[in-house]
């Protein structure tokens, strides 16, 4: 075994294309049957949602007392609720709610977790400090009391208003931010413990000692090897933004009065169940069910194929 | 040079061809405890080393787990901050270095690793790895960054086909050479091995080991070779050192550390060393005990509790790393017993049956 000089014939030779670890998670996820079912499953629930608004344009306004509270029927697969309106597609309108919390709550929850236990954990000191007072104090408080708190705080207000993003924080849009600033934690806790790894390990030490800055190594070598974590927090947060938003909606909490949610939905059945008329409440635990359960699998299966642990 | 060190200096070949020269280097660490975080003691990794690397030489820097040497290597490329003492390289000052300074200096000292599995990003490919460095100092960008590249996994006995596979697609052997390109990079002096062959197979071990000699002869790199086998650094190493809870205890060149080991501990070690023919097998020394808490050292000589030949003596005065008696130039002992000691003696003592003097 020794060294040879460069070898045109073999400097020459085709370039063998790797495969990184981002296209082996990728092809590992593709050939587990599991998570292609629950990621259908979830694409389905969020075209749904999204085809919902356009099937259903005036839900609200409509009112058919003709059709008043009748059980699931070839007509309305779900029945109709109270004003003779059709609950499936109270249904799909209620996941476009819940698609919505669960993405925008975690598209806060997820970058802010990111950014604090990165900072945290690289530059420590007192700044590592700060975040950890910072999510051991929010973490102290029951959630819920706090999220509810919150929410009350932005009731009536209206942001950028008159503006293009305009965001009424009574309804929805005052939900997700709700839940966005507080359910960072999580996040935060295990990218903080992550980072404070991967700062020792030798691939950082070998950046530092070939004279590499800090804001470099933190760019480069910490937070890719971090990202798959945030990516599996923001699909797993996704299920406890789902849930909230049902407890806060059921609450007379959540969105508008009058949109349709899960929460809502379930909320108006409560009585509706003692005189037999359980479509309602059915479909609203179903529906949430199939996407919560979807959802924890394949964040399961999506840790699985991407922890680099399982490939060095 | 001649500093309060004179003695631990003494016997040290003339300065003027040494590329690394290190004097007295002190690396403590701090353990806080409380709500204040006050510092409660000490950890004293490395307690006073001195010693230098030839240039176009190797200094085999040997020792059981947790004495010190991975410290002392990360302390010279100031990648932990010294406590005291001087590092020079090449004539200059390396604690007193400069931002830019010091940077312009990590071109010139490379480091590689123990561990080929944490030593490489998992999500970069083999030519980002190898070439970050490059384009890190400015030296060379796009064709001419892959061109070197290619080179530099060549000359480390890599496909230059390799460069855009990622590391977990290759053994540890590879991964090794991909680290060793990695180092080569910058085209160093200086390179410490910081354990390159510990986590290797046997086989893969010698291979490694002639692609380092080999680069050696090519670039007329120096090696500080940091091991905590003997064997590896045998045929390796032109001067050897062999460090004891942050001390060094016994330095002389290669062939003479091997063929007159003055210090108890040493002899241990050598006893160690797997003897390849059968019928010349050697009887061991099996040390018992662990290498004490660094954070509470036993006073004297630190290896007096596992030494079966310490006297009254060892248990009161820190014995001073000097040359004795029939020791050939450049071979220094830290032993009070020095003097008296011949090669095989720790073994003769122990199979007698006396296991250490009477209790002071």
């Amino acid at each position: 075994m020794t060294t040879t000089a460069p070898n045109p014939a073999i400097l020459a030779a085709p370039v063998q294309q790797g495969r990184s670890l981002w296209g082996d998670a990728f092809r590992r996820l593709r050939r587990d049957p599991a998570a292609v079912a629950c990621f259908l499953v979830i694409g389905a629930y969020v075209a749904l949602a999204v085809g919902a608004v356009y099937w259903y344009p005036d839900f609200l306004e409509t009112q058919n007392y003709s059709e008043r509270n009748l059980p699931p029927s070839a007509d309305h697969w779900f029945g109709t609720d109270v004003f003779g309106r059709d609950v499936l597609a109270k249904t799909l309108l209620g996941a476009r709610v819940s698609m919505t919390v669960g993405f925008m709550a975690n598209a806060i929850a997820v970058p802010l977790g990111l950014a604090l236990g990165v900072l945290g954990g690289y530059f420590g000191k007192w700044i590592d400090d700060l975040v950890v007072w910072l999510y051991t104090t929010l973490a102290s408080i029951p959630g819920i009391i706090l999220l509810i708190a919150l929410k009350y705080a932005f009731q009536g207000i209206i942001l950028f208003e008159g503006t293009f993003i305009e965001l009424n924080l009574s309804g929805i849009h005052g939900l997700y931010i709700a839940l966005g600033v507080l359910s960072w934690i999580g996040t935060c806790r295990i990218i903080r413990a992550e980072t404070l790894k991967l700062k020792s390990l030798d691939y950082v030490t070998a950046a530092r000692a070939s004279g590499q800055g800090r804001v470099r190594i933190l760019v480069r070598h910490i937070v890719p090897n971090l990202l798959h974590l945030a990516i599996i927090n923001f699909t797993l947060g996704f299920v406890g933004a789902i849930s909230a938003e049902v407890i806060l909606s059921f609450l007379g909490l959540g969105v508008e009065v009058g949109t349709p949610s899960w929460g809502t939905m379930i909320n108006a059945a409560r009585l509706d169940l003692v005189v037999g008329r359980w479509w309602e409440a059915v479909a609203a635990c179903a529906a949430m069910f199939v996407i919560v359960l979807a959802l924890n699998i394949f964040g399961d299966r999506l840790r699985d194929a991407l922890d680099p642990k399982l490939r060095i | 040079m001649s500093d309060g060190a004179a003695n631990t200096t003494q016997g040290s070949a003339p300065a003027g061809n040494e590329i690394l020269a290190i004097r007295d280097l002190k690396t403590y660490f701090p353990v806080r405890r409380g709500v204040l975080s006050r510092v409660h003691a000490w950890v004293k990794a490395v307690d006073g080393v001195s010693f230098s690397v030839q240039r176009g030489k190797t200094l085999g820097l040997v020792g059981e787990s947790g004495c010190g040497k991975t410290t002392v290597g990360r302390t010279i490329l100031r990648l932990i901050p010294a406590t005291a003492g001087q590092v020079n390289f090449d004539g200059q000052d390396v604690f007193a270095l400069g931002r830019s300074e010091l940077r312009a200096l990590r071109r010139r000292m490379q480091i590689i690793f123990q561990d080929p599995f944490g030593s490489l990003n998992p999500r970069m490919t083999v030519g980002t790895i190898v070439g970050e460095a490059l384009t890190v100092h400015g030296i060379a960008r796009g064709r001419d960054r892959d061109r070197i590249v290619a080179e530099l996994l060549e000359r480390c006995g890599l496909s230059a086909s390799y460069v855009r596979r990622y590391p977990h697609e290759f053994s540890g052997g590879q991964r090794q050479r991909i680290g060793i390109a990695r180092a080569l990079a910058l085209s160093p002096d200086l390179i410490i091995c910081d354990e390159p062959v510990s986590a290797l197979d046997v086989s893969i071990q010698s291979q490694i080991l002639n692609l380092l000699k080999d680069l050696q002869e090519e670039m007329g790199l120096s090696y500080l070779f940091i091991a905590h086998n003997l064997a590896v650094v045998e045929h390796f190493s032109h001067e050897v050192a062999v460090m004891y809870l942050g001390r060094i205890v016994e330095k002389a060149p290669a062939e003479e550390i091997y063929r007159n080991p003055k210090h108890p501990y040493t002899q241990a070690l050598m006893s160690a060393i797997p003897a390849v023919d059968p019928s010349r097998r050697r009887s061991r020394v099996v040390l018992t005990g662990e290498v004490p808490s660094p954070l509470n050292p036993p006073p004297g000589c630190a290896f007096h509790p596992r030494c079966p030949l310490a006297v009254p003596a060892c248990r009161r005065d820190v014995p001073a790393l000097v040359r004795h008696e029939g020791c050939e130039a450049l071979h220094t002992v830290a032993c009070h017993r020095a003097d008296e000691m011949r090669p095989g003696m720790l073994l003769e003592h122990v199979n007698k049956g006396i296991v250490a003097a009477e209790p002071a």
